[in-house]
């Protein structure tokens, strides 16, 4: 029984380990029409839930007051199994941490209700070797594939837990100027953007968007996993998972700061959903604080790369080469 | 149309004055604002009462106060967010005084954009798809319209984002801030043990102790900028102060939103309201502020003396507005506020005294309506509708705000299924005046359909 979810601080391991299958999607578009002021992702995601015939439950987090509320839409027009899992914005405390295992651990309850089994450690910590093991085959294959391609493998491997981990005849190359894309999450049906950014004359050196490698947790500490599964689980999902809505979200620009110096990035594009608040209020902020050029471009929910939007790359690529 | 002009209250004041008016200290004619900046106020329509002026001068001298409290020695703590619990936990420190920088968000208002609030917040990347409370950065940029606190806390968490993206750039500005997390209240589960809350919500007992442990953060913050211990005793004595503020503020909004014919203006009764979230930077000022507008509310009620027409349709306001003249509006288009939830519903409600001080704040700071589902929240504006009377509801979207893009709409279902009342939708933005015709065109169609429903 499949469960989706969108929030990557909602470990896969937790789902599968309780014998549902985890299915993090990342909803590209739907018929559902909201008022205005709905972020344009927010919407797919409850038209998404909403349409879903095959699965047990939808699970949305706090991680955004959008998402916060389109819970209610949901719960409202669907009689699907919905939890509303609070994930602290906070990081600093124990107290915080405590709170994320407690929404865990009733999460893990209503797993039970939909038909999961409670995990025995073992299970628990063999679920999250698997995983651990694809997220790894996962980051080796990042240099290998297009960054388009890399993003259809993570993004299949998000919805099924599986991905196709062959690697094409011909190695991928980079050419063109290395940049860095960042902000919220690309639906699979709106990766033409990766390819745009190529035929531009760059390429995506750092995918730093929530479908991209941004939100992979760090693999598990190994002495933890064997002591303490749900504590190794914790300790990636809440400690190495960096995001824009976070308080203070100043480990964000650090990981960033070190991925931009790692892949020598020259520029960055941030891609923004309107409405969206945490990354639009970043902007200014990433511009000022990177000192690399800077551009902003609109997610637009149909899967294409509108006229204004190639325009955009293309002058910003040619003003970088 | 009801009140009288600013111009009106030039000549009012000085008949007050020779009749032998006594003001506090921060009295004056209210024509003194305007001088200061202050131009919106050349627009409204206002109450007529000596009670009334108390009333704006007090809100208008707040900057005032504070400066003055920092001359004094206290220490200023800008609180952020949570509306209404970490201000009764400075106010029962002798030397610290809080205030809402978020309060900013009217100054573009007030000041009808002469301040340049809004431009500077742009030019930080803050634009017209951020609410009205994006002024605050501008100002924290200027440090004009308040003194920078000495110390900031800001909720969040089940929050809006629009604020807390806000306030991460105000950090980013060099301001530390002292984050706590609020989580979003949610229905208990079959084997949980629950707590009623002050206003008719339930919490679980782990979300109480949960949140009860964030305030003891705050609390710890608050002693180490004050040097003083805040005992359990101290923090009872705040409670009851608080308490005596929200009770004569519950008692004004039964007198009022009950009463056969509107006795205290929608415009007056908003500000009032609002004094219940941090004392307006005076906590006994406040209550004496609010029992004048009490006695004045039940002195016009037994001379059966109303400021509108008694046919006036009975309005339940949701969000409060960025621009004060829409509360005016209303009142030109027939109505009366009848019931209010301004977001902080939770700040108006009796801090329970029998418990341990920490655990009685942390049930009020879990009773904020916004901390909750939308469904929630239009649970207890029903309950409201029905206390007081309200025969339709008016739902007043902050431009830009995350929660108003979709629980207006859960509302407006909820009233029409449970009470079957009209419910209209407009958007308010800080300056009214182009868009009035259009406002005024939806709250006058609102106001038809309950007269006929009336029918």
């Amino acid at each position: 029984m499949k469960i989706i979810y969108s929030c990557p601080f909602i470990p896969a391991e937790w789902i599968a380990a309780h014998g549902l299958l985890p299915s993090r999607i990342s909803a590209g578009s739907s018929t559902l029409k909201l008022g205005p002021g709905v972020c344009p992702y927010a919407c797919s995601f409850a038209g998404a839930a909403i349409e879903e015939k095959t699965a047990a439950g939808v699970i949305v987090t706090t991680a955004c007051d959008q998402m916060r509320r389109i819970y209610d839409v949901i719960t409202e027009n669907t009689d699907l199994s919905a939890f509303l899992m609070h994930v602290p914005h906070t990081w600093q405390t124990v107290e915080a941490q405590r709170l994320y295992i407690s929404e865990l651990k009733r999460l893990g309850d209503f797993l039970i209700e939909l038909g999961g089994n409670t995990p025995t450690p073992d299970i628990l910590r063999q679920t999250m070797i698997e995983y651990n093991d694809n997220r790894a085959a996962l980051r080796d294959l990042q240099g290998s594939l297009s960054p388009r391609d890399w993003a259809l493998r993570l993004s299949e491997f998000n919805r099924t837990g599986k991905f196709d981990q062959a690697i094409q005849d011909t190695k991928y190359t980079p050419s063109g100027v290395p940049v860095a894309l960042v902000g919220g999450p690309i639906p699979a049906n709106q990766c033409d953007i990766y390819d745009f950014i190529e035929s531009a004359g760059g390429y995506v050196s750092l995918d730093a968007t929530e479908t991209g490698e941004r939100t992979l947790p760090a693999p598990f500490d190994r002495r933890l996993l064997k002591e303490n599964p749900v504590s190794a689980l914790i300790d990636s999902y809440f400690n190495t998972i960096y995001d824009a809505f976070r308080r203070p979200n100043n480990e964000l620009f650090k990981w960033l700061k070190l991925k931009l110096t790692e892949r020598g990035v020259r520029g960055i594009i941030l891609r923004r959903y309107l409405w969206c608040d945490n990354w639009n209020a970043e902007a200014y902020r990433l511009k000022e604080w990177s000192g690399l050029p800077f551009t902003q471009i609109d997610a637009n929910d149909d899967g294409t790369v509108d006229v204004r939007t190639s325009s955009r790359i293309q002058a910003f690529m040619e003003s970088i080469k | 149309m009801s009140g009288i002009t600013l111009s009106d209250w030039d000549r009012h004041y000085i008949e007050l004055k020779e009749a032998g008016l006594k003001e506090p200290w921060y009295g004056g004619p209210l024509r003194r604002h305007v001088e200061d900046g202050d131009l919106r106020l050349l627009k409204l329509r206002y109450d007529d009462s000596a009670a009334a002026l108390r009333l704006w001068n007090f809100l208008l001298t707040e900057e005032d106060r504070l400066r003055e409290a920092r001359s004094n020695g206290k220490k200023l703590v800008g609180v952020m967010k949570d509306l209404g619990t970490v201000p009764v936990m400075a106010y029962s420190l002798p030397n610290v005084v809080a205030f809402y920088p978020d309060g900013a968000w009217w100054t573009p208002c007030i000041m009808e954009m002469s301040e340049g609030l809004f431009g500077l917040a742009a030019s930080y990347g803050l634009d017209e798809s951020f609410c009205p409370v994006r002024a605050m950065l501008g100002a924290f940029v200027t440090e004009a319209h308040f003194p920078i606190p000495d110390m900031l806390t800001c909720s969040v968490g089940a929050t809006c984002d629009d604020f807390s993206s806000i306030a991460q750039r105000v950090e980013g500005l060099g301001y530390p801030i002292n984050w706590w997390e609020m989580p979003a209240r949610r229905k208990p589960g079959p084997n949980e043990k629950v707590i009623r809350l002050p206003g008719g919500f339930y919490a679980t007992v782990d979300q109480v102790a949960f949140v009860k442990s964030e305030l003891e953060r705050v609390k710890t913050a608050l002693e180490e900028l004050s040097g003083y211990k805040l005992s359990d005793d101290m923090l009872k004595d705040g409670i009851r102060a608080a308490n005596k503020a929200r009770k004569t503020l519950s008692e004004l909004r039964l007198a009022v939103f009950t009463a056969k014919s509107s006795p205290i203006p929608a415009l007056e009764m908003q500000i009032a309201e609002m004094f219940a979230i941090h004392f307006c930077s005076d906590r006994e000022e406040t209550a004496a502020v609010l029992q004048d507008m009490l006695a004045e509310a039940q002195k016009r009620i037994s001379s059966g003396i109303g400021i509108l027409p008694e046919d006036s349709v009975r309005i339940f306001w949701v969000n409060p507005v960025a621009d004060l003249r829409a509360m005016n509006v209303l009142e030109d288009c027939g109505g009366r506020i009848c019931g209010a939830d301004y977001l902080f519903a939770h700040a108006l409600d009796e801090i329970p005294e029998d418990l341990h001080p920490m655990e009685a704040l942390a049930r009020m700071a879990l009773a904020d309506p916004m901390v909750g589902s939308s469904h929630d929240r239009a649970e207890r504006i029903m309950r409201d509708i029905e206390a007081f009377g309200s025969e339709a509801v008016l739902i007043s979207k902050i431009p830009g705000a995350s929660h108003c893009a979709t629980e207006g709409a859960v509302i407006g279902r909820a009233v029409k299924a449970e009470l079957n009342l009209p419910v209209v939708e407009i958007e308010v933005p800080p300056l009214t005046d182009s868009m009035q015709p259009t406002i005024m065109t939806r709250i006058e169609a609102l106001i038809e359909t309950a007269r006929e429903w009336r029918k």
